[in-house]
């Protein structure tokens, strides 16, 4: 039988390696093959690497363990991580999630390993499903799931990239695909695509943020440096971060009138 | 007030006219009509409206000049005035009341023995009623006024004392999160079962700030330099745990030591930094504290480069900035008002918090 593969995501380094060791000292045959330090790391690991078991801590910067959770989807068995908190412990209990709670216990630990290897050996994953993550979510961060899109799913050639969309500069339709233009934290800029229509993914995006340029063309605001007025009533879009100018047409002027 | 004319005027009625008043001028008046009942000749009927009529008209000009003109001149007191019109209302309300029910005597009613008689009889009682009458309402107006007033100084204090209390019990509640705690004590497993020489250090940093942060009830005032202490210890702690995503500076002129500073005034910016810039971000960032003292005031700034003001989602439910309108309510408790508090957006990212009080020695 092939060894099993494993990764880890927490935000504080010490506890990431106190996982690890404790996880070599329980089950060495286990193979840690990510150890990461975010919830969009561990999305993006997990899409290249594929493990069979993803260790997640609930909070974390950025995407939360229990987002990241929800794009990993059935794929693999999930162990949230938590510090102590009487919402998460109740959620997990009743939702009847793998978790463990920090300071991590052997003990714990043991229980949590001999479910895994059952789980594993009759290849039945654990019942997570997207409403009990979203229900978890409220009772932890103690609101209700944001209405609109904020994480993108984006392929760069093979790999895949998890996206804020507050990173996105603009979104343009393709062929078959919808580019998207985003720059990272560092101010570098990039671009992949998504399969998701134009039209669908716009309907799917804060509409405060995210407006309609142009027919192919949609502009996150809060990218935008200044709207230049033409003649003939159209106007072009210049960007803080990158140099792209975007026309916009006369149908949708209206909305960049005020800027 | 932005009432109509005649909406003020029914107003100014009403207070001439007020019940308590009304309730005191009409058993006068009843004891006034037994007293004459025994000599009266005429009809009654007469006697009680003119005695009502006196009553009313002694009223009407008791209010009447206590409300109007609104301004007095600097030797006139109002109560002077009111008595004085009092006392010349009842011969005039005599007079009239006895022209009024005898209209269309002949001869008239002033050359009728018996009637000037009763005329100059009611002038006389009148007179040496009415203005008494009148002292006596506005002695007991003024001792109204002062226990009103009293009364009102006792709820502002205990209102002062009830908002004081809350902002400490609020302070005590926020200590220690358990979330912090538990995170930080499996760091510090993690150092104590590897081995690490570090293990010690960070401890002692735990140890600094759960000895301040443990409640402790009669502590309402600390010093700037003890302050430092926590923050160091909170921001060492910290840095242990995400040594990849955090760096800080802390700079403090040595003479703000001895100040005075409300406690977890700087640490409540700290941890605002570290909760809504820092940890939320993926890259993390700097936390930069500054104390210093300029014209008298000690001035306070703690400028982070998280993820800044607008970006705030992860942690946006929690209230953004409530840790920071409790530090704002117990400012102005100590201070009484002449402290300040302000949040702006750091550039290119993060924030920056500011805060300046009055420097005081603390002499405890």
């Amino acid at each position: 039988m092939q060894a099993q593969t494993a990764l880890i995501a927490d935000d504080e380094p010490l506890l990431r390696e106190s996982l690890q060791r404790m996880l070599a000292q329980m089950w060495p045959e286990l193979k840690v093959v990510a150890v990461v330090r975010n919830g969009r790391a561990a999305v993006e690991s997990f899409e290249s690497l594929r493990p069979d078991i993803c260790f997640l801590d609930v909070h974390m910067p950025g995407l939360s363990g229990i987002e990241a959770a929800r794009f990993i989807g059935r794929r693999a068995h999930i162990v949230f991580v938590t510090a102590y908190d009487k919402y998460a412990v109740q959620a997990f209990d009743q939702g009847a999630l793998d978790y463990l709670v920090k300071p991590v216990e052997l003990a714990r630990l043991t229980d949590t390993v001999a479910r895994l290897k059952v789980r594993l050996n009759v290849a039945q994953h654990n019942a997570h499903t997207d409403e009990l993550l979203e229900q978890i979510s409220a009772r932890i961060y103690k609101q209700a799931a944001p209405a609109y899109v904020r994480w993108l799913r984006v392929s760069v050639g093979q790999a895949l990239r998890v996206v804020s969309t507050d990173e996105v500069d603009f979104i343009r339709a393709e062929d078959k695909y919808t580019l998207i233009a985003w720059h990272g934290q560092a101010g570098e800029l990039n671009e992949g695509l998504v399969r998701t229509p134009l039209k669908e993914l716009l309907a799917q995006l804060d509409p405060e943020q995210f407006v309609q340029a142009h027919r192919a063309i949609v502009v996150n605001l809060r990218a935008i440096s200044q709207v230049l007025r033409g003649d003939n009533e159209t106007a072009t879009i210049h960007l803080k971060s990158r140099n792209d100018v975007l026309a916009v047409s006369r149908t949708f002027l209206h909305q960049f009138k005020m800027m | 007030m932005d009432s109509s004319p005649q909406d003020r005027f029914s107003q100014h009625i009403a207070r001439i006219l007020g019940w308590r008043r009304v309730r005191i001028v009409l058993p006068v008046c009843v004891l006034f009509m037994i007293l004459f009942s025994f000599t009266w000749e005429a009809g009654y009927r007469v006697l009680i409206g003119r005695l009502l009529f006196f009553g009313f008209a002694g009223l009407f000009a008791f209010g009447l000049f206590e409300q109007w003109p609104r301004r007095l001149p600097g030797w006139l007191a109002r109560w002077a005035l009111q008595v004085v019109a009092v006392a010349i209302t009842m011969p005039l309300a005599v007079w009239i009341g006895y022209s009024l029910t005898n209209i269309g005597l002949d001869p008239p009613w002033w050359q009728d023995q018996g009637r000037l008689a009763g005329f100059a009889t009611f002038t006389f009682l009148c007179l040496l009623l009415a203005p008494w009458m009148a002292v006596i309402a506005l002695l007991k107006q003024i001792r109204n006024d002062a226990s009103n007033q009293a009364l009102s100084f006792e709820l502002e204090r205990s209102e002062y004392e009830k908002q004081a209390l809350n902002a400490r019990l609020r302070l005590l509640q926020a200590q220690v999160e358990p979330h912090f705690l538990f995170n930080t004590l499996a760091n510090v497993r993690e150092l104590v079962t590897t081995g690490s020489p570090r293990a010690a250090s960070v401890l002692d940093s735990l140890i600094a700030y759960l000895r301040v942060a443990v409640p402790r009830i009669n502590q309402p005032t600390a010093t700037m330099g003890q302050e430092l202490e926590l923050v160091r210890a909170y921001l060492e702690v910290m840095h242990m745990r995400m040594a990849d995503r955090l760096t800080f500076t802390l700079h403090a002129d040595e003479t703000t030591h001895t100040l005075m500073c409300p406690p977890m005034t700087l640490l409540t910016l700290v941890e605002n930094a570290m909760r809504h810039g820092i940890d939320p971000s993926e890259v993390g960032g700097s936390i930069d504290v500054r104390v210093w003292i300029e014209v008298k005031r000690c001035h306070a700034s703690v400028i982070d480069t998280g993820i800044g003001l607008g970006h705030n989602t992860m942690l946006a439910n929690e209230g953004l900035g409530t840790g920071l309108t409790n530090l704002r309510e117990r400012l102005a408790l100590a201070f009484g008002g002449d402290a300040s508090l302000q949040l702006s957006e750091n550039k290119p990212h993060g924030a920056c918090a500011e805060i300046s009080f009055p420097a005081m020695v603390n002499k405890t």
